[in-house]
């Protein structure tokens, strides 16, 4: 059993005009595991998700209530946010890759974290990419566009991107919902692995997907924590009867 | 059968409809051609190394040229550029980052779409009035503060339509890696959206190029050259409208060839910014 890194205690989340999004949620984050969030579509899993590297501050409105501990404080406490999103990073849906070259996309996080000594933005850049199994494929063509690269490796960039400062933590939205079932094979693979370096959180509408990559799943019905436990409980005995049809597909 | 006449009256319509419209863009395809022949083919006729060279002469001396006018010309439309560009392009990313959900933001669109719209020479007066009376003199800056009054929105809109197209989504993407607001916007958004921009500018600068109301009454014109803007400055479209009023024939060969300068500039700036435009939408 390994400890956690993250723990969640009586989370609620309110969107602008008190729309209670997440009701009171207490998650324990492992530490060196994948967490999976299942549920149907709306049920407040990427809310839940985007409380953790503090996403939501970007819009007017929201309010966060309880706590989530982590590095022995309460994150949503915390004044020093771009440290904080250093160490908790995400991946989107969609790829982002940013509107210049591959290698400068890799040391973006790199030089708002102050590094500029170009060896080091280098070997790091070349680090990154190799965790996220596009170096190989990139590293002639570090200098073009990123614009340039398959939707499958924009998303490794990506990941890339939010490897190369090193964090902790790795929030991934839907991460294979836009690319085709190879891309997503090499991303499930790349999760697994990562999980040595990193604890993953990951949000995500296949449930195939989460029974391969996880260790544990939490399942959320209408912005609540229906159940949480190791995910071959979950897949093979679960407690609630909600989460059962929910993951034979009676509903959504 | 009454089937077969319903179609035949919608085919009827078609036809008329059709011919109409194929009529209105040839003619106005037609004086389109006729004025850019005319004045290139009138124009191209009277260039001559004198006219880039020399200043005015004394009416009914040869060898006079519009040396003055270019410089004016110039040196106008740089200052217009240099007060028009940075306020546009800032004004117009106020409107797609920071005032992207406000009214007033909605509000300061539709305001600059209503001043694209305005007559130039409406801006001219105006600052004749708050300029140009004020000091109680013809200006240089003057006549670029109106070419810049008449750039601001055209700048200010494109660079907000352009900032817009950078999704969103990559924005998020970089403040989840803890940058803040600002380097999001000059080092992300602004790359995305740059090669619009600049397309903007140009296609800004090409409005400018021909205007001769504004200068009228705010730069208004000079037969000297100068290069201090706090005087009345020459240009290049006052000086056309002069020549071309005036009693000789060397003045109106001079107007001609002006004609085809300014022309050929603007159009070269048009098609200019249509090529980057296709360009980016290529890649």
């Amino acid at each position: 059993m390994s400890d956690q890194i993250m723990s969640v205690k009586n989370l609620n989340f309110y969107y602008q005009g008190d729309v209670h999004a997440v009701k009171n949620i207490s998650l324990d984050i492992k530490k060196n595991q994948v967490t999976a969030l299942i549920g149907p579509s709306g049920c407040g899993k990427t809310t839940f998700l985007r409380c953790f590297n503090r996403m939501h501050d970007l819009y007017p409105g929201h309010r966060y209530e309880g706590e989530i501990l982590f590095e022995g404080g309460n994150l949503l406490e915390r004044k020093d946010i771009t440290e904080l999103r250093s160490r908790i990073g995400m991946v989107f849906q969609k790829p982002t890759p940013f509107p210049m070259s591959i290698f400068d996309n890799i040391a973006y996080g790199l030089k708002l974290k102050g590094i500029k000594n170009r060896a080091e933005l280098t070997d790091r850049v070349e680090q990154a990419l190799k965790q996220a199994a596009l170096w190989d494929e990139a590293k002639d063509r570090l200098k073009q566009s990123a614009n340039g690269l398959s939707g499958g490796q924009q998303q490794r960039l990506v990941l890339a991107r939010a490897l190369a400062v090193e964090p902790d933590v790795l929030l991934f939205d839907e991460p294979t919902s836009a690319l085709d079932p190879i891309s997503t094979s090499k991303i499930e693979e790349l999760m697994v692995k990562l999980k040595q370096e990193v604890s993953i959180l990951i949000v995500t509408h296949n449930m195939q997907q989460a029974a391969r990559i996880s260790d544990q799943t939490a399942f959320m019905y209408m912005g609540e924590l229906i159940e949480c436990d190791q995910t071959d409980m979950m897949f093979t005995n679960p407690k609630e009867k909600l989460t059962e049809e929910y993951i034979t597909g009676r509903f959504g | 059968m009454n089937n077969m006449t319903e179609i035949d009256k919608r085919k009827i319509i078609n036809v008329v409809a059709l011919s109409f419209s194929c009529a209105a863009a040839t003619l106005g395809l037609f004086w389109l051609t006729f004025i850019l022949a005319d004045v290139l083919r009138h124009g191209f006729t009277y260039i001559t190394p004198e006219l880039f060279l020399n200043e005015a002469a004394p009416p009914g001396m040869a060898g006079g040229g519009l040396k003055h006018a270019f410089i004016g010309q110039l040196l106008v439309t740089f200052f217009a550029i240099l007060i028009g560009v940075p306020l546009g392009i800032l004004g117009g990313t106020y409107l797609a980052e920071y005032g992207r959900h406000r009214r007033i933001g909605r509000f300061i669109s539709t305001l600059s779409d209503i001043m694209i719209s305005v007559p130039s020479i409406v801006i001219g007066t105006f600052v004749y009035a708050i300029f140009v009376k004020p000091i109680g003199h013809f200006s240089g800056f003057a006549g670029s503060l109106a070419l810049a009054i008449i750039m601001i929105p055209v700048v200010l809109r494109t660079t907000e339509e352009m900032i817009f197209l950078v999704p969103w989504e990559i924005r998020e993407a970089a403040f989840a890696l803890g940058a803040p607001y600002y380097k999001v916007i000059l080092q992300i958004v602004y790359r995305g959206a740059a090669t619009g921009i600049f397309t903007g500018i140009l296609l800004a600068i090409a409005r400018i190029a021909g205007e001769t109301a504004p200068l009228l009454f705010t730069s208004f014109n000079n037969m000297f050259l100068t290069t201090n803007m706090n005087e009345p400055m020459p240009s290049l479209t006052v000086t056309i409208y002069q020549y071309a009023m005036g009693p000789y024939d060397d003045w109106h060969e001079m107007a001609w060839a002006a004609s085809f300068v300014v022309t050929l500039f603007i159009l070269g700036l048009t098609i200019m910014g249509r090529l980057i435009i296709r360009w980016k939408y290529k890649n």
